[in-house]
């Protein structure tokens, strides 16, 4: 496997046919956007495979969130293109895009606040489950949506939360709420953006923890940006790093940890 | 319908631009500061010009000085409005939700619409020209009412006037910086409230001056507050929100547009602006110079 | 409890009916208020969004019912159905461009389509009679006074219901989950332009039927159904009695009735300065009490639980 490269790793795009765990789920490649003639994301190129669970790390403002809000829709960008299970996805609207499989939870807490955490699910369950047109049933009135609600908040550990306006939770436990709602897309692929950010180191861990056994159970592909570098050496399969919006390393955690660029990034130095 | 005919419209439609942009470069200008869409905007340029015809009963009857001596005083009185409606009312909600400043800047526009009913009551308006402007100036074989061409030339000098303040003088520079970065201002110990508050007392300002023209353009009635500020609302989605240029392009097509609309639709010539915010709002939501961010 | 109370109240008024005919009236048009106040707050208090123009369907529907009654001869009941149709329609293809943006530039867009929608009513003589208005609707002699207010009553809350309804459903819950977080619905998949369009629509239509009960009240339509201070009763309505309850516009409506009267009993010149009035309402409103009467009640509630758990 090859280590750092500015270029596409040939990890599965041309294997036809092959087992479906080597296929690439999303395909980055040469995305450019720039905001006010400042270059945010420049040339990356990437391709992630499906069931991977990998980090993407970079000092500040390299342009970790605005990849995501490419990817899901939020931005246009200049050029390039992303390809999600094949099918092209630039300029498609956000809504379709996640129906598509792409769902994303956020740096900051992006809940429905005035709605309780049950609710917060019940409505991206019903919204996913194209439900949402019907003027006259109450919603109340949906035992299994709301049996699904609960599982998924179970999972998340919000259950016995469920009748709290979201807005009045606790930071972490919003944050929890936020992947909750993500999760409850049923996507095929899950992108984090900082999901510890904010929180005391037990919270952390209990996250990522979290984290590690939806990945395990649902056997779906995340990625996650991250700060914490004993999350990301932890549990990441694979890392990628973004330096001034640039794609600068790729590979396993022990290949990025060896890396010159990569450290010279963060520490701005040489090591000898 | 000769040539000659659309020069005139042009050059009228021009004048009303002008004097539109006066207005609504007030608003965008609070807007770009302080975040908040002052929907009063339009109600104080009504007071602005029924106080203008109040103050006109007891100054000398066409002299120029006693113009003059209007667009001094008006302003100034709508700026002491303003810093009350600063201090009590918008202090209070710069950090609330948008629909919750809409409301807030609407009951104000309730209040004062009516303030102004009661203190001038229904009659039609005006305010004389000054004799040395009431004429028409002859150019190209046209006769040009010689205070439009007037206010042709005081519209270009307050554009040009706004402009060296917010790019060549310090304050400008405050301004314009508390536009972007306002909390990086505080930190570096400049008083930002402060630059807030002379914001909006310059946007009252230029809503005054707005009034008084306008008092001596045309007659004026209790419908001209919500008028103007749907116009200037009109404006500022042509040009974007905070773009002082924006608002000249803005104002100088809705000025033209409403003019040479009188032509198909004489009666309706005052739908114009929201045929053309429709317009701009479906083909380019963003405003003629934005981009689409989504 | 409330809806005991509301079917009570024709009974009591039935009796008051023959000293008070005045006061009928004014329940009716409290009633019909009412409606009109509610289906502006499913736009504004459900789905978060301010619109200045809802009066512009109130008027489509008080014309639709005066016209077709007076110079189409058609009844009443065929007029009180088509009402809310072309108010529908007119709200379809106003809301259409109006969703297109948000908060501000929406409620601008509505203003300015409120005031285009007032102007060609106020232009078109011919066919609106324009600032004269339609008069002398023709009213069946089956509906006497009392009988109209039970039969707006009954509409009122058949209304009422279906609004409740519509809140509590898949559809309610989408559009309140656009109001908390615009950006993050879209992010679960809701195509939110298309929701506030419907749920435009349907505030449209009921705004339209409250016009075209008002008009038969009145027995005249008037431009002024469609000025920009008409939007703003509704609007006053849902804030005092509370934006985010069902009935809290209904209450509003009533409490800025009773109000209304009140102050034109003390003292005939308070009524001269009413838009001021509620201009100041509303102030007070949107800087202490954003949530309304019923939200007061609801905080108010709360501090005696707690007290009581002491």
């Amino acid at each position: 496997m090859e280590g750092y490269v500015n270029g596409s790793i040939p990890l599965g795009p041309f294997k036809r046919g092959s087992m479906d765990r080597d296929q690439p789920i999303l395909q980055v490649k040469d995305l450019s956007k720039a905001f006010n003639g400042n270059m945010v994301i420049h040339k990356v190129h990437f391709s992630i495979t499906e069931r991977e669970l990998s980090a993407i790390i970079g000092p500040n403002g390299a342009g970790k969130t605005t990849l995501f809000n490419l990817i899901t829709g939020y931005h246009l960008p200049d050029r390039g293109k992303i390809l999600f299970r094949g099918k092209e996805i630039v300029g498609m609207q956000p809504y379709d895009i996640v129906r598509l499989g792409i769902a994303r939870a956020f740096q900051r807490t992006n809940i429905f606040p005035r709605l309780t955490v049950l609710d917060n699910i019940v409505s991206t369950i019903i919204t996913s489950q194209r439900r949402n047109l019907d003027f006259f049933r109450p919603v109340s009135g949906r035992r299994g949506v709301h049996e699904k609600a609960l599982e998924i908040l179970e999972s998340v550990g919000l259950a016995d939360l469920a009748h709290q306006q979201s807005g009045m939770l606790a930071h972490g436990n919003q944050k929890r709420l936020d992947i909750a709602v993500a999760l409850a897309l049923e996507p095929k692929l899950l992108l984090l953006d900082e999901p510890t950010a904010g929180m005391s180191p037990e919270e952390r861990w209990r996250i990522v923890k979290l984290i590690q056994r939806l990945w395990d159970q649902l056997k779906i592909t995340m990625v996650f940006i991250e700060h914490d570098m004993d999350i990301v050496f932890g549990i990441s399969q694979k890392i990628r790093v973004l330096c001034y919006g640039s794609l600068i390393a790729e590979g396993s955690p022990e290949e990025i940890s060896k890396n010159e660029r990569v450290i010279e990034a963060y520490l701005g130095e040489e090591i000898s | 319908m000769t040539p000659q005919f659309y020069l005139f419209l042009l050059v009228n439609g021009l004048a009303q631009g002008m004097l539109l942009f006066i207005i609504a470069s007030g608003l965008t200008l609070v807007f770009g500061v302080l975040r908040i869409i002052n929907f009063a905007h339009g109600s104080l340029y009504m007071i602005g010009a029924f106080l203008a015809f109040s103050l006109s009963t007891v100054l000398e009857e066409g002299s120029l000085i006693s113009f003059m001596l209007l667009l001094l005083l008006v302003p100034a009185a709508l700026m002491i409005v303003g810093l009350a409606l600063e201090t009590t009312l918008f202090r209070r909600i710069y950090d609330q939700e948008h629909l919750l400043q809409l409301l807030l800047t609407y009951a104000l526009v309730l209040i004062l619409d009516d303030t102004v009913r009661v203190i001038w009551g229904g009659d039609i308006r005006n305010v004389p020209r000054p004799t040395a402007f009431s004429g028409s100036v002859d150019l190209l074989g046209l006769s040009f009412p010689m205070y439009n061409v007037f206010i042709l030339g005081v519209g270009p000098l307050i554009a040009l006037g706004l402009w060296g303040l917010l790019y060549r003088s310090r304050a400008g520079n405050l301004i314009r910086a508390a536009a972007s970065y306002p909390e990086m201002l505080g930190a570096l110990g400049v008083n930002v409230r402060m630059v807030m508050t002379w914001t909006f007392l310059m946007g009252c300002g230029l809503a005054g001056v707005g009034g008084v023209l306008m008092a001596a353009l045309a007659n004026i009635d209790l419908g001209i507050g919500m008028e103007k500020i749907i116009e200037c609302f009109a404006v500022v989605v042509i040009g974007g929100l905070g773009s002082v240029w924006g608002a000249l392009l803005g104002s100088l097509i809705i000025g033209v547009g409403i003019s040479f609309i009188q032509l198909p639709l004489s009666r309706l010539a005052v739908v114009f602006p929201y045929i053309a915010m429709a317009l701009v709002l479906i083909w380019r939501p963003w405003g003629l110079f934005g981009r689409p961010e989504r | 409890m409330v809806v005991a109370a509301l079917f009570a109240l024709p009974f009591i008024l039935n009796r008051l009916g023959k000293i008070g005919e005045y006061w009928i009236w004014v329940s009716t048009e409290i009633i019909i208020s009412a409606l009109f106040a509610s289906s502006l707050n499913l736009i504004l208090g459900f789905g978060g969004m301010v619109s200045f123009g809802h009066a512009a369907f109130f008027g489509v529907g008080a014309y639709t019912v005066a016209l077709l009654m007076k110079k189409g001869g058609i009844p009443l009941i065929p007029a009180l159905m088509a009402a809310p149709m072309m108010a529908a329609i007119m709200a379809a293809v106003i809301g259409w461009f109006c969703v297109r943006l948000i908060g501000l530039y929406f409620a601008i867009l509505t203003l300015a389509f409120g005031q285009l929608l007032y102007m060609i009513v106020f232009q078109w003589y011919n066919f609106t009679g324009g600032d004269d208005g339609i008069h002398g609707i023709p009213k069946p002699a089956l509906l006497t006074p009392v009988n109209y207010y039970l039969f707006c009553l009954v509409i009122f809350l058949v209304c009422f219901l279906l609004m409740w309804m519509i809140v509590n459903s898949s559809f309610g819950l989408t559009i309140r989950t656009i109001r908390e977080n615009m950006d993050r619905a879209k992010f679960i998949g809701i195509n939110v332009k298309r929701f506030q369009w419907f749920n435009f629509i349907i505030a449209g239509a009921f705004a339209g039927l409250a016009g075209g009960l008002f008009t038969e009240l009145n027995r005249f339509a008037q431009t002024d159904f469609l000025h920009w201070s008409k939007s703003a009763e509704p609007i006053l309505a849902s804030l005092v009695g509370g934006m985010y309850s069902l009935v809290g516009p209904a209450l509003g409506t009533a409490v800025l009735m009773f109000l209304n009267i009140f102050l034109q009993q003390i003292h005939q010149d308070l009524i001269e300065i009413w838009a001021m009035i509620l201009g100041f309402i509303l102030l007070l409103v949107v800087l202490f009490a954003p949530d309304g009467l019923v939200g007061l009640y609801g905080r108010i509630r709360e501090r005696i639980d707690s007290f009581g758990a002491i």
